[in-house]
């Protein structure tokens, strides 16, 4: 006799039901399991994989932190500049080797201003090789295409002709840092190969106006050390150029403003959006020499929240003027 | 087989279904987003690339026909889209101004001469999804001092580059030297592309035609979709230029959904200006007055701001009150004869 419920279902089936459902659910919890990441996504690499660039500052010597020379002819204004500072014999000793580290964020033209002037880089190469450098390296991580971006700015052929190595950036030169007190650089994917390998580093950006930033100058180029989808720091665009004037330290910065973009930044464009300036600043301190430089946009520092920040973060100072800036016309 | 008196099989079958339904529902969404993770943003991964694929043919619609390249000229580099994912790594910081607009794609090649390789081209065509957003990231980009191309209706060109709006696209044609020939080759791509994308000839932006025309300064007029003098309110404004009496003064028109939201946003916005020191000022104009228009000194130049049905308008930053008021008083009758004038 098969015993029922009162549904009407017999307890042999219902046992067999049961034990199907129990077995159902076994299996879906056991897999559930056998894949559940109880980590998530691995933000980067583990601690102690991570990197820091290298500090590549040398000592300040009072009265010689920041040049300013006008004139037309980049190639000496950027050598009085850095005689200004005492020669590039003070910066770079024999047999070391030279990171150079020029604007080349973009497929441009030389003459729209988009990206560092080859010339003033071929010109910088030079004078590291007649101050007894070994190697002279020349890189950056652009926005659009490395190749074409080195190519149609016309700095691979410049810096090549001068005796440089244009390093393109690849996936095997990423390291993953962490800025110590930084909020957005943390276990990031940085631009570190060819900076490991480098004694001295110089930085050398035009002054571009920039929608999202106000005005793209040497701090805004090390966002070019940036790897991985750096776009979401858009959102925070001052901390995060602040950030990158904590993390880089190099040992000179060169701000060309003989033509500076006053609109449409940072592509640029047409030839229209630049406008004469006839100057060109040196500096150790960049942050100084992005406040200075940011008068050539007709802007004040307090205009840029991000100098602000890096001043009150101690990556130099808003008061150039208080360094004492060494001063020369070319004509 | 169990079939006890109190079981509905038709109302189990159903219910059955409709778990089943559900749940395949909730793993469909649970793909959907698993396919959507970003893993770059664990700095995982690679950034998003051009999608190749999707590129038209820019080569054949810049030359005219299927298949060619510009007269004596030749791909430098392939077509390459991009979308609103990875806009940024084409133009960087100014990706945000196409973005907020609109912007749904990035059509790009560039072009060579076939006898100087020092000349070239860059094609950009953004598909900015409708005429109004093309013609307001073309508007605020416009470079002062340039000539205006009569052949269409937003277009312009500097020494080494062409701009210009067609239907909802924005175009840009950069040059890489300041070069006669290469001007010539991209009015001929212009021409090319006018032709062959089709685009609504009919479309029209009527907030245009709101202002007044006598002393209006041609190709003057900007859109700003936000932030319009720095008043985060005061959105979807056009401004444009009027020359009176020596000077250059900038009107302004915002056409709101209701006469209450128009009079709200003329309230806050003279707020606004008060709050950053704006003086107000006293009227002798009659229009002025009868417009119930604010008239502010701000930093020694004139603001004007009024309401009328639904349009917000006013002058800024005139130099002098006299020349501020007449055009006030322009816009102020314009805009009244269109709120009479019964709508077709």
């Amino acid at each position: 006799m098969t015993e029922q419920n009162n549904i009407g279902l017999p307890r042999r089936q219902f046992l067999s039901r049961a034990a199907k459902a129990g077995i159902s659910i076994t299996a879906a919890g056991a897999i559930s399991y056998a894949l559940y990441d109880s980590e998530g996504p691995t933000p980067g690499v583990s601690a102690e994989d991570l990197v820091t660039l290298p500090d590549f500052s040398i000592p300040p010597e009072e009265g010689r932190t920041i040049s300013i020379v006008t004139g037309s002819d980049r190639i000496k204004t950027v050598g009085r500049a850095i005689e200004l500072l005492g020669g590039l014999c003070r910066f770079v000793k024999k047999g070391q080797t030279v990171a150079i580290k020029p604007n080349v964020a973009f497929a441009s033209p030389p003459m729209l201003g988009a990206t560092a002037n080859p010339d003033l880089v071929a010109e910088v190469v030079r004078l590291c090789y007649a101050a007894g450098a070994r190697q002279v390296l020349v890189t950056d991580n652009p926005i659009n295409d490395p190749a074409s971006c080195f190519m149609l700015s016309g700095i691979a052929k410049a810096a090549t002709a001068a005796g440089a190595k244009v390093i393109l950036p690849r996936d095997s030169l990423f390291k993953h840092t962490t800025l110590a007190g930084g909020k957005l650089i943390r276990n990031w994917p940085v631009y570190f190969g060819p900076f490991s390998k480098a004694d001295r580093l110089i930085g050398i950006s035009p002054i571009k106006h920039h929608h999202r930033s106000g005005a793209s100058m040497t701090m805004k180029n090390w966002y070019g050390l940036l790897g991985g989808r750096r776009n979401v720091f858009h959102q925070d665009i001052n901390t995060i150029i602040a950030e990158l004037a904590m993390m880089v330290k190099p040992t000179l910065v060169i701000l060309d403003g003989a033509d500076v973009m006053m609109t449409n930044g940072p592509t640029g464009g047409s030839v229209s959006d630049l406008k004469r300036k006839n100057t060109l600043i040196v500096s150790t301190d960049m942050v100084a020499a992005d406040s200075l430089g940011c008068s050539l946009l007709d802007l004040k520092p307090s205009d840029l929240p991000y100098l602000a920040k890096a001043h009150q973060a101690g990556a130099g100072t808003t008061d150039y003027e208080s360094l004492k800036p060494k001063r020369a016309a070319i004509s | 087989m169990a079939s006890g008196p109190g079981r509905n099989r038709r109302l189990e079958s159903a219910v059955s279904i409709l778990l089943l339904v559900v749940l395949f529902l909730i793993a469909l969404a649970v793909l959907i987003k698993q396919a959507d993770v970003d893993m770059t943003r664990f700095g995982l991964g690679a950034a998003a690339q051009p999608d190749s694929q999707k590129a038209p043919d820019l080569a054949a619609l810049a030359s005219g026909h299927p298949g060619g390249t510009p007269d004596a000229f030749k791909e430098l580099s392939p077509p390459l889209v991009y979308t609103a994912g990875n806009l940024y790594e084409k133009i960087n910081g100014k990706a945000p101004l196409y973005l907020d607009a609109g912007f749904l794609k990035l059509f790009t090649q560039r072009f060579v001469s076939r006898t100087d390789e020092n000349l070239w081209m860059e094609l950009y065509l953004y598909d900015m999804a409708g005429l109004k957003n093309a013609f307001s990231v073309y508007s605020v980009q416009k470079r002062a001092d340039v000539e205006t191309l009569s052949t269409m209706q937003f277009a312009y060109k500097t020494t080494n580059a062409l701009y210009f709006v067609h239907g909802r696209y924005y175009v840009e044609l950069l040059g890489s030297a300041e070069s006669a020939d290469l001007l010539e080759a991209m009015k001929n791509v212009a021409d090319s592309i006018t032709a062959g994308l089709k685009v609504d000839e009919e479309a029209r932006i009527p907030e245009l035609d709101l202002f007044p025309t006598d002393n209006l300064v041609s190709g003057s007029f900007k859109l700003s979709l936000k932030d319009t003098f720095g008043f985060a309110d005061l959105t979807d404004t056009f401004t444009c230029r009027y020359e009176l009496n020596g000077q250059s003064v900038t009107a302004f028109i915002s056409t709101r959904s209701h006469p209450k939201n128009a009079q709200k946003i003329a309230v806050t916005y003279s707020d606004f200006l008060i709050e950053n020191d704006a003086k107000p000022k006293s009227t002798a104009d009659e229009t002025i007055k009868k417009a119930a228009a604010k008239v502010f000194d701000f930093y020694d130049t004139t603001e004007i701001v009024f309401f009328l049905g639904p349009y917000v308008g006013g002058v800024h930053e005139a130099e002098d009150q006299k020349t501020a008021e007449e055009v006030a008083v322009m816009l102020i009758n314009r805009l009244t004869d269109l709120t009479k004038t019964p709508k077709q």
